[in-house]
């Protein structure tokens, strides 16, 4: 496992998020969604997962089994910058296929392999790729969130033009 | 209740499944996920039926009948169904039944081949399968082989309370894993053997040891002893293609004449030897108010679990080593010297019931023999060995009497050789729940109160309900007693102690559901009929043994005379007792 110490959550904060759900009705999923944005790489680091569990006395196992069901819930560091790209049906038939394999080779990726892995993070930590299945947002297919905000009708040209900005945000 | 299977009009008792109703027409069902008493996730859609005015098909494992229900189980549609869902099983499972560690006794294999399938119509679709765990001295766990029926999960969860494994990922990932997929070697796993007991493929098997036994059978310089636990001749009988529950002692040991062992040994001789120590020690502590109540400590199982979750109340642990240990660490001093044979070329091969054998023969401070003769013969660090060599299962030694023509069932009756054969029916006992108890009572009392026992049966301990208790007048000391099988109830033993309202003197806890009959290692299936078969041939042996009192044993007796001298003692301090450690969880 490998853990980047600077990035855990620490104790005091831990404590504070645990106490606050502790005993309520979905109390693991709001530990861990606020827990990971307390994190600043966005993530769950295992030590952290194991942190959880002790304090909610929840199975070791069954924090995992929660934190790897859920796409929201990110085991590995993610980038300051997050691009999802959609791979629905009406995204794929308008070229989402092609702006992944486009892009993500310039920003430094290896060919996205769907399937196998579900993110991609630079190593400079800059950017974090993801795809998901649908948007809702089919009319104005391809669609890309960027930080959350939803950018439509997207090429590689418009794409790349939109990453350069917020990068020098 | 009035329903009718297939048309034909019959009466079941409310409450049941269609399942169980079908069954008890003579029609089974088939299923890949539902276990009785272990898990129903009506996960595998093999059992549907078709129900009269229902939109879909039903699972029949989970729905139950209802008054007027009009079953068919053997329409187009439900057979059509039934093949498709394990096609699409197929579809991700590797074709490599031939060389499988469960060819002829897989499920998937055998609901393959009943439902009629012939080919391959889908293609795989999963990408993404974990590694092979081999971390675990007594488990392999191989994702490609495992169709997510979730059983071991419900088995690890539900009956033992461990929670070692369960489902992670979604979709096309999801899979069977520990905590941050960590090997099973390295997380919270008792290695109870359970999972690899209800797993209907070849996911989860022991670690084999076979080959190593070989190596050992076919070197001249070794001398191989072999020592069988109780629950043996109650479990291999039926790997052979015998009965459930056949009680085979004498056949077991002419097998194992068979495969080349130097000497047949019986690990009950070391139970008696365990009951004698135990015992001890149990009167030792409420004689001088020492830590109570006192916990067995024969299942290996059992030691992990409390070692990881219940560290604070490792003190009411026994301080005795498991008979198999005892074993070990007897045959490679006491008979050595006897016999004169160099320990370093004596091979102890353990026959258990049980996967957590494995760990335990493996445990750094498992070599109490080295040290007894480290000075004595000058032995470097490099010659360091264990009291136990290698521990095959149930399963495994069955496979090596077919791997070498053995004909089990025309055998004939052999005895045990001696000095490390002799038992008494307190030692047959062990392998059932509430086995130790009961010998240990009958010994505790009768050195205790000095006293011979007029009733030697204990029945009150026997049985296969979760915890027992009975309440024993040792001649004025009244002392109340349990017996807990399964690692869930042992949780109940344990909070009960951790919060100050536990009432016992002592307690015995079996890992497994039964005893160690319905250990890890034993046969595939074992379920609850079988376990009581199991149960009823080892009392039965029990009945019929001449001595039925560990302290009554020529053998130990002698043991004591020439070479232990006094239970508790210098010599048994060092070889027959042990420490335990903090794991954490």
């Amino acid at each position: 496992m490998e853990t980047l110490t600077n990035s855990i959550v620490p104790e005091i904060i831990l404590d504070e998020i645990v106490e606050k759900y502790k005993g309520k009705p979905g109390m693991l999923l709001s530990t861990l969604e606020e827990v990971q944005e307390k994190n600043p790489l966005k993530y769950l680091p295992g030590e952290t997962l194991s942190v959880v569990s002790q304090k909610l006395n929840v199975p070791y196992t069954q924090v995992y089994s929660v934190a790897t069901f859920y796409s929201f819930f990110n085991l590995k560091p993610q980038g300051k910058h997050s691009i999802i790209v959609c791979r629905g049906t009406a995204c794929h038939t308008k070229g989402s296929k092609a702006l992944l394999d486009e892009v993500a080779p310039i920003l430094g990726f290896k060919r996205m392999e769907e399937e196998s892995e579900s993110s991609f993070t630079t190593p400079d930590n800059e950017f974090t790729i993801k795809t998901v299945a649908c948007f809702g947002q089919c009319a104005q297919s391809p669609v890309v969130a960027i930080d959350g905000i939803i950018h439509s009708n997207v090429n590689s040209q418009k794409l790349l033009k939109i990453l350069r900005k917020v990068k020098n945000k | 209740m009035k329903i009718t299977i297939n048309n034909q009009p019959i009466e079941v008792p409310e409450g049941i499944t269609i399942m169980d109703a079908c069954h008890s027409v003579g029609i089974n069902i088939p299923s890949l996920c539902y276990l009785k008493d272990v898990s129903h996730n009506a996960s595998c859609g093999v059992c549907v039926v078709e129900v009269k005015g229902a939109k879909s098909l039903l699972r029949s494992c989970i729905t139950q009948v209802t008054e007027g229900m009009e079953i068919t189980t053997n329409s187009q549609r439900v057979m059509q169904a039934r093949r498709v869902n394990v096609e699409l099983l197929l579809a991700n499972h590797p074709k490599d039944c031939l060389t499988c560690d469960r060819n002829q006794n897989c499920e998937l294999q055998e609901v393959t081949f009943e439902l009629g399938i012939h080919d391959e119509r889908f293609v795989r679709t999963r990408k993404e399968y974990g590694y092979l765990d081999e971390t675990s001295p007594s488990l392999v766990r191989d994702p490609e082989k495992c169709i997510l029926c979730g059983r071991c999960v419900a088995v690890c969860s539900e009956v033992q309370g461990v929670k070692a494994i369960d489902f992670s990922g979604r979709g096309l990932k999801s899979k069977i894993s520990t905590f941050l997929d960590l090997g099973m070697g390295i997380v919270a796993c008792t290695n109870c053997g359970q999972c690899a007991l209800v797993c209907p493929t070849g996911a989860i098997t022991e670690k084999s040891a076979v080959s190593e036994v070989w190596a050992a059978l076919h070197n001249p310089e070794k001398v191989v002893l072999v020592q069988t636990a109780p629950a043996i001749r109650v479990g291999i009988g039926e790997a052979m293609g015998m009965a459930d529950g056949s009680l085979v002692t004498g056949k077991m040991v002419a097998g194992l004449r068979r495969l080349g062992f130097t000497r047949v040994f019986d690990t009950n001789f070391a139970a008696d030897l365990t009951i004698i120590e135990e015992g001890n020690e149990l009167i030792h502590r409420i004689k001088n108010g020492g830590v109570l109540p006192m916990i067995t400590s024969c299942s290996p199982g059992w030691i992990k679990f409390i070692e990881h979750f219940y560290p604070k109340s490792l003190a009411h642990l026994s301080s005795c080593k498991s008979p198999q240990q005892m074993f070990g660490a007897i045959a490679k001093t006491y008979y050595a010297e006897k016999t004169g044979i160099d320990p370093r070329n004596i091979v102890v091969v353990s026959v258990m019931p049980c996967t957590a054998k494995k760990f335990e023969a493996r445990r750094p401070e498992m070599d109490g023999a080295y040290r007894y003769w480290k000075d004595k013969l000058n032995l470097t660090d490099e010659e360091r060995f264990y009291d136990v060599d290698d521990v095959l299962t149930t399963r495994e030694l069955a496979r090596m009497f077919k791997e070498t023509g053995v004909d089990f069932t025309h055998l004939p009756e052999e005895q045990f050789d001696s000095p490390l054969g002799e038992s008494t029916g307190a030692a047959v006992i062990f392998g059932a729940t509430g086995g130790v108890m009961e010998a240990a009572l009958r010994t505790a009392y009768e050195v205790f109160t000095g006293k011979t026992l007029a009733n030697i049966n204990f029945t009150a301990v026997r049985g296969l309900e979760g915890i027992k208790e009975a309440e024993i007048d040792l001649d004025g000391t009244k002392i109340k007693v349990a017996v807990a099988h399964t690692l869930k109830n042992a949780r109940i033993i344990l909070e009960q102690i951790e919060n100050g309202s536990s009432p016992y003197t002592f307690i015995e806890v079996m890992t497994c559901p039964g005893g160690c009959l319905g250990g890890g290692g034993q046969p595939i299936p074992t379920n609850y009929e079988i376990r009581k078969k199991r149960a009823e041939s080892i009392y039965y042996e029990d009945a019929h043994k001449g001595l039925r009192k560990s302290h009554e044993n020529p053998e130990i007796l002698t043991l004591y005379a020439d070479f232990l001298k006094e239970p508790l003692g210098e010599k048994s301090h060092h070889l027959l007792h042990t420490t335990y450690i903090e794991r954490g969880y």
